[in-house]
């Protein structure tokens, strides 16, 4: 199989030809490798490629597969890592020139576990700078560029990944979702982006975050491989008291089971206001395909969404302490978006941030009674395609909204409310724009039911308009 | 809602907070506006029952529970 074939491949189709010794590991990552390099000037998505140490680690699963040392369905595949989750002995930038030189001392737990499962890490990707925004329009280190459209953002902060498993560069790429990071490269990149539970993952060496609502999660061309990399990567982490021992299933054991008979939330407020007519029109149609398969339709309501304004409220002030020690030390090597959006954070009052936290409370409790009446919620991913790289301001149903730096939050608002209330949330591509920008469908489910959210993303990936379709850059 | 230069110089002056010049309070100035708008939708929020006086459905999450594990 020629190297442009094996790349256009999923991790579940490539797993079994590799366990078989049909596939070669360091063929693949070769090819991957080149892949990455015809690219780059392309799309900008690596801020530091990991060819040596990529091959060095291509050769020693391929020599463990040959001794009968098979792993599992990660062995041997070329995956991509944001370039904020610490890698010991390889920089790690944070996308800032803050950090430019830091180099780890360990490795994130996530990385552990992804090479114990025989992962190659191909690289650390580009990402907004400090994963701070959801543009990826890095300003020390360039803007990522969408494979559907170079001239647009790739969604951020996980930009580099979602561009790079678009491209057929990374088969996975692992990327953190404060606010909706994997889930708005997954949108617009079309590929498929999980937040799973809060708890679920280790944040372990996810570095200069939030202690409240940040998340490791991969982005993949599959709803199937979604869940592979999942299953590396959950579990109970005694060092990171966010985890929660609960016992982690078999994701990809409800594969294929289908659709028929759940019970599928549609909400009747917030979610489905200020679309953009054609992301409205592909979720209307995805629901219906559902209905198709056998779901069934229930409106519900949130009514406490009416506040969820005030989680980034309190965002403001988590963002201000977070930031502390870096703007006190190296304040003239921020860009100025995240600058400036960090700085108001300073401004906000304790008993605000208090009653901001009560607001999430009952945000949180909406979810938890809706959920206990329906299987799954679907919403729209975002409520517009990837806008345009050199856009600050954009223009939706009449309004002017901005798009990165202080005051933007409108490309986030249909995600960053599942990281105030932990839940599970998965995108999946739901077609293209008359533009040829893909759009996104979002899945929400109960707290640690990521195994049901791959088999309803699953079925739906099945009749989605957005099957087999590959972006420009991959068409000459 | 508003809140003025003026105040807010005071707020990083009286708390040690970062100095902004007027220029970068401008360019600041969005976040603030943004927190005062989110501030006056929280005006009318009831939080008399919040936490211990709201009861989840117990019986109807177990219901739901086993219809998902039995797969439907």
């Amino acid at each position: 199989m020629a190297g442009n074939e094996l790349l256009s491949s999923t991790i579940a189709e490539l797993a079994p030809r590799i366990r078989a010794g049909e596939v070669s590991p360091v063929e693949l990552t070769e090819a991957a490798l080149a892949r990455a390099e015809e690219m780059q000037p392309r799309l900008n998505t690596f801020i530091t490629l990991l060819g040596e140490q990529a091959m060095a680690q291509a050769r020693e699963e391929e020599e463990a597969i040959s001794r009968g040392e098979y792993k599992g369905p990660l062995q041997g595949i070329p995956i991509g890592l944001k370039d904020n989750l610490a890698t010991a002995g390889i920089r790690t930038t944070l996308g800032t020139k803050v950090l430019s030189d830091y180099v780890p001392d360990e490795d994130a737990e996530v990385a552990i576990r992804c090479r114990a499962a025989g992962a190659v890490i191909l690289g650390k990707e580009n990402l907004e700078e400090f994963a701070a925004g959801a543009t990826s329009n890095n300003p020390h280190f360039g803007p990522v560029r969408n494979p559907w459209g170079t001239e647009h953002i790739p969604g951020g902060s996980s930009g580099g990944g979602g561009a790079n498993v678009a491209a057929e560069v990374t088969f996975a790429s692992l990327g953190t979702d404060l606010g909706g990071s994997v889930r708005l490269p997954g949108a617009f990149c079309g590929v498929v982006g999980l937040k799973q539970t809060f708890g679920r993952v280790s944040q372990r060496g996810l570095l200069v975050t939030s202690f409240n609502g940040d998340h490791i999660g991969p982005m993949t061309r599959s709803v199937a491989d979604s869940a592979i990399l999942l299953q590396a990567m959950a579990g109970h982490d005694p060092l990171d008291p966010s985890t929660v021992p609960v016992p982690v299933p078999d994701y990809s054991a409800g594969l294929g089971r289908g659709v028929r008979g759940l019970r599928m939330g549609v909400p009747s407020n917030y979610y489905f206001e200020d679309l953009e007519p054609e992301v409205e029109e592909a979720s209307r149609r995805a629901i219906a395909a559902l209905e198709e398969l056998g779901a069934i339709s229930v409106p519900i309501e949130l009514p406490a969404m009416k506040y969820i304004g005030a989680v980034r409220m309190a965002a403001m002030s988590d963002a201000i302490v977070t930031h502390e020690p870096f703007l006190r030390a190296s304040r003239d090597d921020y860009g100025p978006d995240v600058l400036y959006r960090t700085l108001g954070g300073q401004f906000v009052m304790g008993h605000h941030y208090s009653k901001a936290m009560k607001a999430q409370r009952l945000i949180q409790e909406d979810y938890a009674r809706v959920l206990q009446g329906v299987d799954f919620i679907v919403t729209p991913t975002t409520p517009l395609v990837a806008p345009r790289i050199d856009a600050a301001y954009i223009e939706h149903n009449g309004v002017t909204h901005r798009v990165r730096g202080p005051g933007s939050s409108m490309v986030s608002r249909n995600t960053s409310p599942l990281n105030a209330t932990g839940h599970p949330a998965i995108t999946v591509p739901c077609g293209l724009n008359s533009d040829g920008l893909p759009i996104g469908l979002q899945f929400i489910g109960a707290g640690f039911r990521e195994d049901l959210l791959f088999q309803v993303a699953s079925a739906y990936e099945g009749v989605s308009p957005s099957q087999g379709r590959r972006p420009p850059v991959l068409q000459g | 809602m508003n809140v003025s230069d003026e105040t807010l110089q005071a707020i990083i002056r009286d708390y040690n907070g970062f100095e902004l010049s007027a220029a970068e309070l401008e360019l600041v100035r969005p976040e603030v506006d943004y927190y005062m708008e989110q501030l006056a939708i929280l005006g009318d929020l009831d939080l008399s029952d919040t936490m211990s006086g709201r009861l989840l459905r117990m019986a109807a999450a177990d219901e739901s529970q086993a219809r998902q594990e039995g797969g439907v």
